[in-house]
């Protein structure tokens, strides 16, 4: 019996599942590594610790659930978190740590390319907003800050490049991935001269360029004793967690729209062209030559109701952020639509899109004598789902959405799941495989083999486990505070500016 | 209450107790000059407010203490109130005779009744948190008073009283510090300050009972943690931390793999080998040769 293996390097964990060949899973486990802030700004991981969790949970895994049973892998197909930088030295030795999507170092390069004349032409051959957690500006970054490392870098890789490197000795980058460092021509399908220019390098520093279905190089030798795997299982370059993410939700058809909320969030759309924002607010990752991954990510999400569950929450139980988070759930149901009247803006990490402003802060805005605890709660959920929300419209000026699918731990607690129905007005679906990134790699890795004719008939694959109708009338409350909620944020531009330098 | 001060070797009532080198109650009615001199100490020092303000120096940090308050001087560290004045206000001290050894462990003689394991994981407790001040530490406050009344009394078992207070002192302030720093709320950040832990002191060999005391968490409770937040057990989780930083330090060509595996905290280099070679398919020096580079 054959089985696929995916592995999802994520931003905290590595997730690792074995499907079968009709895509049910076998076995999943996942392994922890710390991301170390040495300084605001600062995001890091380790490269080698990843490496290292990555290898003992895939060990784990093969052991306990795959060896015992005969399974065959025919394949391992990668995923990662995307905007990852890791310099390296001409013997593949990392120069430090890895700079995750989250660092913000490279703020005040992101300030200058946006002001150049560059910055249209770039969004244009790119398809990327210029903001820090682009890998461009962090090589910009380092050349500027850094010299010399910068100066002994002979390859600047994502983590998956630097993991892959490990297993195979090959440098590669797929194209989806290459397109979330801001460097690849989506429309070329190559590296962009301006924007290698801008970063300060040439082409011999970045790693090759494959599609997302190609062969990573070949297993080294002393992995496949240690893991008990054969020459003959493919190591498959796989994409990012977005693309995978749109691809296990079944979002393959131009009138649907993936909302996927973790601690931080995103609205995708796939389609055959990309989407030419005048305002440059949209992402475009490239899966295969017919295939765009547009859309708009958020800092806000899970992420911000966990900081109001630790303020907040009742912690009688200790050490439990979980079911306290589910006891404010139950709390913020009591209250009616809309909280009554108060209103949240979420941007306490700043925001991405639409307004792609790092400054940018929260504020309960409305609170009159009559609010309690509970309309605080609500509003604190309802204000994430009008960020998303205002993401979802921004979308709709390119593309008609009549659907929406949505994934991630957050937007599928049911609670949430029908506040999303409601305030789009459009019936939303949660996919039977709660972990879209894993199903979307399997999908992948199906195709591939032949298992599956093609991408499109792969997305079509996917099992809905529940479906949720919007309610009209929520919806026109709902929209009614929306119009609030935009209004400030646009209005509270130089406030947000002058707090944020106080801060 | 009156001042007093206890010195051993003047004193009749410290003439049992070698160990404790001062004890002693200070009422200061007016500011005044070099009454506390910066001082190191060689041996561990507490003191407890209980009436005033005072601003104190302690290892080239500056503190505020309010009535309820102590402050732990380690052995080694420099300690006496800023700008050579003394403050208003009263608080007591005591001076208990003891050494460091090594980065990590501090050491009483044998009037202590702790065992090796627990002095060991006390010690690094405190050293983990030094320069420490624990604020509304009241029952430092009545384990000092009651010592005070023992050594007054000279009531029979006054020897094992005074003693067993003073190892209470040490219990409690550890107890009292892996509470305070952790919230209680947010496992993420006591993982991190775990992993800071463990990183920043790899070569010790971990037992799983430390690590949950480090963060004070009872053994089973941490264990269930740790296995739910990370995927791994404690002891797997930092057997993943040290092959990471293996692979780091078998890319230096200069360390010897004995030192890589001692620093790493396997107890032979044998242990790393078989460790090593399960995860990465080499055993060390395989992986060094095929990774090795001319500069």
């Amino acid at each position: 019996m054959k089985c696929i293996i995916t592995i999802e390097l994520g931003t905290n964990a590595v997730r690792i599942f074995a499907f079968d060949l009709n895509g049910s899973v076998i076995g999943k486990l996942q392994g922890y590594y710390p991301t170390f802030h040495s300084q605001p700004d600062y995001s890091e991981q380790d490269p080698d610790q990843i490496f290292i969790t990555m290898l003992y949970v895939l060990k784990n895994l093969l052991n306990e659930k795959i060896h015992p049973k005969k399974y065959k892998v025919a394949s391992v197909c990668f995923s990662s978190s995307m905007h990852s930088m890791l310099a390296v030295d001409k013997n593949g030795i990392p120069l430090g740590n890895a700079f995750t999507w989250a660092d913000n170092r490279a703020k005040k390069e992101a300030i200058d390319a946006q002001k150049t004349a560059l910055a249209d032409s770039l969004h244009n051959s790119t398809g990327t907003p210029l903001h820090p957690m682009s890998p461009m500006l962090k090589i910009a970054w380092m050349k500027n800050n850094d010299t010399q490392n910068f100066k002994l870098a002979d390859k600047f890789l994502s983590i998956k490049s630097y993991v892959i490197h490990q297993l195979t000795g090959e440098y590669m980058i797929d194209y989806s991935l290459a397109c979330a460092t801001g460097m690849l021509n989506i429309h070329k399908i190559d590296w962009d001269g301006q924007a290698l220019a801008f970063a300060g390098i040439t082409r011999e520093k970045l790693p090759q360029l494959v599609p997302v279905f190609a062969n990573a190089g070949n297993l080294k030798k002393s992995y496949q004793n240690s893991l008990g795997l054969n020459g003959e299982t493919k190591i498959l370059i796989g994409s990012s967690d977005g693309c995978m993410a749109t691809l296990g939700a079944g979002i393959w058809k131009t009138d649907k729209a993936t909302i996927t909320v973790e601690d931080s969030s995103a609205v995708r759309v796939v389609g055959n062209k990309m989407l030419h924002d005048e305002k440059n607010r949209v992402f475009n990752y490239l899966i295969t030559e017919n295939f765009f991954v547009s859309g708009g990510p958020s800092n806000s999400g899970g992420g911000i109701f966990e900081w109001f569950a630790k303020q907040f929450g009742d912690f009688t139980a200790a050490y439990d952020t979980e079911s306290c988070m589910n006891s404010l759930l139950q709390e913020a149901a009591k209250v009616k639509t809309g909280s009554e009247g108060l209103l949240f803006l979420p941007y306490l990490l700043g925001e991405r899109a639409p307004i792609w402003n790092p400054d940018a802060r929260g504020m309960y805005f409305g609170i009159n004598i009559k609010h309690e605890r509970q309309h605080f709660i609500r509003a604190t959920i309802e204000g994430i789902f009008y960020e998303i929300y205002s993401i979802g419209k921004m979308l709709n000026e390119h593309r008609s959405i009549s659907a929406l699918s949505v994934n991630g731990s957050f937007a599928t607690i049911p609670f949430c799941s029908q506040i999303i129905a409601d305030m789009f007005n459009k019936p939303v679906h949660v996919t039977k495989n709660a972990n879209s990134v894993s199903m979307g790699a399997f999908l992948l890795a199906a195709t591939e083999m032949g298992v599956i004719k093609s991408l499109d008939d792969a997305a079509s694959r996917t099992e809905i486990a529940q479906s949720y109708s919007p309610n009209e009338n929520n919806h026109h409350s709902y929209m009614k505070y929306f119009e609030i909620f935009e209004s400030l944020t646009n209005k509270l531009g130089d406030e947000f500016a002058k707090i944020a330098e106080l801060q | 209450m009156n001042q007093f001060e206890l010195i051993y070797g003047k004193s009749e009532e410290l003439r049992l107790f070698p160990h404790i080198i001062e004890f002693g109650m200070v009422k200061n009615s007016s500011i005044g000059q070099n009454k506390l001199p910066k001082s190191s100490a060689n041996g561990v020092k507490f003191f407890y407010v209980s009436e005033g303000k005072f601003q104190w120096d302690i290892h080239n940090s500056k503190y505020t203490l309010y009535p309820g308050d102590l402050a732990v001087i380690l052995p080694g560290q420099e300690f006496g109130s800023c700008h050579d004045v003394l403050e208003i206000g009263s608080f007591t001290w005591i001076h208990i005779h003891a050494q460091q050894r090594g980065m990590e462990e501090i050491a009483l003689d044998a009037w202590s009744s702790l065992s090796e394991n627990e002095l060991l994981l006390i010690s690094k407790i405190l050293l983990l948190n030094s320069p420490l001040v624990i604020a509304n530490f009241n029952d430092g406050g009545k384990i000092l008073k009651c010592i005070q009344q023992e050594l007054f009394g000279q009531e029979v078992g006054h020897y094992t009283r005074v003693n067993n207070q003073i190892d209470e002192l040490f219990i409690l302030i550890a107890r009292q510090l892996t509470r305070q720093t952790n919230p209680g709320r947010d496992f993420s950040k006591i993982f991190m300050k775990l992993e800071e832990a463990l990183r920043r002191d790899l070569s010790h060999q971990w037992t799983v009972e430390e690590m949950a005391a480090l963060v004070g968490l009872g053994t089973t409770l941490f264990n269930n943690k740790v296995k739910s937040y990370s995927g791994f057990s404690p002891l797997n989780y930092l057997i993943n931390i040290r092959i990471s930083e293996a692979i780091k330090l078998l890319k230096k060509k200069d360390v010897s793999i004995t030192d890589i595996a001692l620093d790493i905290g396997f107890y032979s280099s044998q242990h790393f080998s078989t460790t090593f070679k399960k995860l990465i398919g080499y055993t060390p020096r395989e992986y060094r040769k095929n990774n090795s580079y001319n500069e």
